[in-house]
């Protein structure tokens, strides 16, 4: 459950980076060290830094879980497993934490390029996942989105269930949690392209924010906040368009290890950034200028 | 049950209407003509009719469902009316519009007001008279026969009966005495000579004893109302959009009728006809009929049949009060479909489940357009009969008299010749849904361009050459769409025209016609 397009992501990768497993190593983001407390006692964020709050948009890129397995001597599969846990305990923090918008990233349409017993199993696995959580997440209040989800390769019992978990949850007003499932970010953003020359506007009416109404959901805001766990630091064609002012971190934890913990430190993180959106004012709620 | 239909919607500009629902209304002083009244109003034949009768007790009881069930099983095991069935009802793909007719019907027959009576009459004489052909076995059968209207009636009336009986609170004698005259009326009213139903109950008895001994068979449409109507019964419009919830309460109370429904038949007939005794199913039966006789302890308006059918039958696109708050409903009803699908255990990974077609692209398949609209009665064939359903349909809709009747059917008859010569290729006499699939480009022909012109011009109902709301909602059952409202306050000859063969020849799917001829 990971986009790790490209072939040369193995397992000696994660192997190199050792004991960046462990709890506590999660601040050591990309280019950016800040002065944190060691991870723990962490649970109410307090509204500290250049004053800035929880991010409305946390996106989470679910890296690592094959190298996981590999280190652990265990086929692939297993660490797509061990990532259900991971995903629950993030769903839950960011909730208990006041994110608004939590996306994930679970399959994009480059990993139709894995083996095919692969694939199988992950389609299996989500379908899996999908059924066992679905009566907690409308319980929750979670209101479930599917992105993507084009490729006739899709199973339709799986296409189904995705259906019946956002029909069953659309009235929720909780937390919205968007599962990118067979995502590419270019395809959006050729989707909307089509679909706005289709609507017959004239050149030069279209604007960012016109464009942006013709991607899928647009009532997405924009992303905050992108989390890319086992270090990899690459946005691998995930939601272009609302990456557009995000800030990112890329804590070494793989994905199966990543827990609330290391959810809230990225949190507190984000908080200590100064985000500028290429001005000087900071914008309140990551809204781009437009 | 008489094979009827009629419409709810009075109309303007066409006497007689108003009192088409005529059940609930008191009886208005000046009931209408009576050539044959007394100057006692005792001695009309009206007085039989009307909100004091023994029928209308029944009307609103909800063990009648179970009773109507009966009766409608011992209706078609008579050899003649079961031919009838078969060949001409729609029962087995739209039996929600079907039995919704008929209710309607009969709610006229037994109403108050004479003048609907006679006019729904002379409507269900002639529907019935377009009725006729010969069963397989090549014997005849007519619509119109007395004796097979008189087995129709005696069913209903024996049901009844015997409904009370198995529930445990038989009728006394008068009342039974009372309620036989009502249907005995109900046949004079029809303008049967008497004499096919015996003048006195205990004549009554033999007769339907004979009738059982003798005459019943264990005829092909007895079989689907037992074994096939349950089991695959379409959702009503209601419900449409929930297939499995309503596959799993059908799976569960579908097998449980047909149970319920042999074991209350007359042993001598399960006997000859082979019908199973499956154990405890007397008790089932008995059991059925106690607990559907206790609903009568509801607040009246729960269980009211019409209040009842008319919601069954409101769909979501309709501007009724009412829709918004069954919107809600429905989406209700849709979570709580989705719930149940996700939280059911799976078997195997990705085997079950595909069947669920999904009602989506705006273009439906020749197959789909085959079963959906044009293959009203179900036998997968196309052949005089479904079209003859249509037309049917359309002129109860819009409650059309002669010579608008006649108009229509054989605009639908012209359009037949034309179907049939141009798609029957092996020269069977119907069209196979190979034979429709393999020719559907060429479909719009000059016939079906009649039918349309036909359509308009009985649905202009004051002839103005367009069809206003009122008329447009006599015919679609809800009020002009957004799209047309755009386009102005009415509907002109030419766009009428044009929808309808998109929808009859493209195959398009269109809101307002959807409900109309494909709706169960």
């Amino acid at each position: 459950m990971c986009p790790e397009p490209r072939p040369r992501d193995t397992a000696v990768h994660g192997l190199a980076e050792g004991g960046g497993v462990s709890v506590g190593h999660v601040r050591a983001t990309a280019g950016r060290a800040d002065e944190g407390e060691p991870g723990g006692r962490l649970s109410p964020l307090p509204q500290q830094g250049p004053g800035r709050g929880v991010p409305r948009h946390v996106a989470c890129v679910m890296d690592g879980n094959g190298r996981w397995a590999a280190q652990r001597s265990l086929p692939r599969t297993s660490g797509h497993t061990a990532a259900e846990k991971t995903v629950i305990d993030v769903i839950e923090a960011a909730r208990a934490a006041g994110v608004e918008w939590l996306s994930l990233y679970a399959f994009s349409t480059e990993n139709w390029r894995r083996p095919s017993d692969e694939v199988d199993f992950l389609m299996r696995l989500v379908r899996r996942v999908v059924r066992k959580h679905a009566p907690l997440l409308f319980a929750r209040g979670i209101r479930c989105r599917f992105l993507g989800v084009a490729d006739p390769r899709i199973p339709p019992p799986l296409a189904r269930d995705f259906a019946d978990l956002m029909t069953l949850t659309g009235q929720n007003r909780g937390m919205t949690l968007t599962v990118a499932f067979d995502h590419g970010g270019r395809r959006d953003i050729v989707e909307a392209a089509r679909s706005l020359i289709r609507s017959g506007v004239p050149a030069d009416a279209v604007d960012e924010r016109h464009f942006a109404a013709h991607l899928p959901f647009p009532d997405t805001p924009d992303v905050d906040l992108v989390i890319r766990t086992s270090g990899e630091q690459r946005i691998s064609n995930f939601m272009l368009w609302q990456v557009a002012y995000a800030e990112w971190t890329f804590p070494p934890v793989l994905w199966p290890d990543f827990r609330a913990t290391h959810f809230l430190e990225c949190l507190r993180t984000y908080q200590q950034r100064d985000r500028r959106f290429g001005g000087v004012t900071p914008h309140a709620n990551g809204e781009p200028h437009l | 049950m008489t094979d009827s239909g009629s419409s709810n919607n009075s109309r303007p500009g066409r006497k007689g209407a108003a009192g088409g629902k005529a059940g609930p209304l008191p009886p208005t002083p000046d009931a209408g003509p009576n050539p044959e009244a007394g100057p006692t109003p005792a001695a009309e034949p009206g007085s039989l009719f009307g909100p004091d009768s023994q029928f209308h007790r029944f009307f609103d009881d909800p063990r009648w469902a179970l009773a109507v069930i009966r009766a409608t099983v011992l209706e078609a095991a008579h050899p003649q009316v079961g031919a009838a069935l078969i060949d001409n009802s729609t029962f087995v793909a739209h039996p929600w519009r079907r039995l919704r007719n008929t209710l309607v019907s009969l709610q006229r027959m037994f109403g108050p007001d004479d003048h609907v009576r006679q006019r729904e009459a002379a409507r269900l004489n002639r529907l019935h008279a377009r009725i006729s052909g010969a069963d397989p076995r090549n014997r005849h059968y007519d619509a119109m026969d007395p004796e097979v209207r008189a087995w129709v009636v005696a069913t209903l009336f024996e049901s009844s009966v015997t409904m009370c009986r198995l529930s445990g609170q038989p009728l006394d004698q008068s009342t039974m005495e009372q309620l036989y005259a009502e249907f005995r009326a109900f046949l004079v009213a029809l303008a049967d000579e008497p004499g096919h139903l015996p003048p006195t109950l205990p004549e009554f008895w033999r007769y339907y004893d004979r009738m059982v001994e003798d005459e019943l068979e264990n005829t092909e449409a007895l079989r689907i109302i037992l074994y096939k109507l349950f089991d695959h019964l379409p959702a009503p419009p209601l419900l449409d959009g929930v297939p499995t919830v309503w596959a799993a309460g059908r799976a569960l109370a579908g097998p449980l009728i047909g149970t319920i429904t042999v074991a209350s038949l007359p042993e001598p007939f399960r006997r000859r006809a082979g019908l199973p005794e499956v154990p405890g199913a007397q008790t089932l039966m008995q059991s059925a009929y106690a607990a559907a006789g206790l609903a009568r302890f509801l607040p009246d308006n729960w269980i009211r049949t019409e209040n009842l059918f008319d919601l069954l039958y409101l769909s979501p696109d309709s501007d009724d009060p009412r829709a918004a708050a069954l919107t809600a409903l429905r989406d209700r009803i849709k979570q709580a479909g989705a719930l149940l699908r996700l939280a059911t255990p799976l078997t195997s990974p990705f085997s079950q489940q595909q069947s669920v077609p999904e009602q989506t692209g705006p273009q439906r398949s020749a197959a789909e357009f085959f079963t959906e609209v044009l293959d009203q009665t179900a036998d997968g064939y196309l052949d005089w009969p479904d079209l003859a359903a249509m037309a049917r349909e359309l002129s109860t809709r819009l409650d059309l008299d002669e010579p608008e009747e006649t108009r229509l059917y054989a605009a639908y008859a012209e359009w037949w010749r034309e179907l049939q010569a141009e798609l029957d290729a092996d020269g069977d006499g119907r069209i196979s849904k190979d034979e429709y699939a393999a020719a559907v480009p060429s479909l719009a022909g000059p016939a079906l361009i009649r039918v349309a012109e036909v359509l308009f011009d009985v649905t202009d109902a004051d002839g103005n050459e367009s069809i206003d709301a009122d008329e447009y909602r006599a015919l679609f059952r809800t009020a002009f769409s957004r799209t047309m409202t755009a386009a102005g306050p009415t509907y002109s000859r030419s766009a009428f025209i044009t929808d309808f063969l998109s929808f009859m020849s493209g195959r398009r799917r269109s809101t307002p016609y959807d409900p109309l001829l494909a709706d169960a």
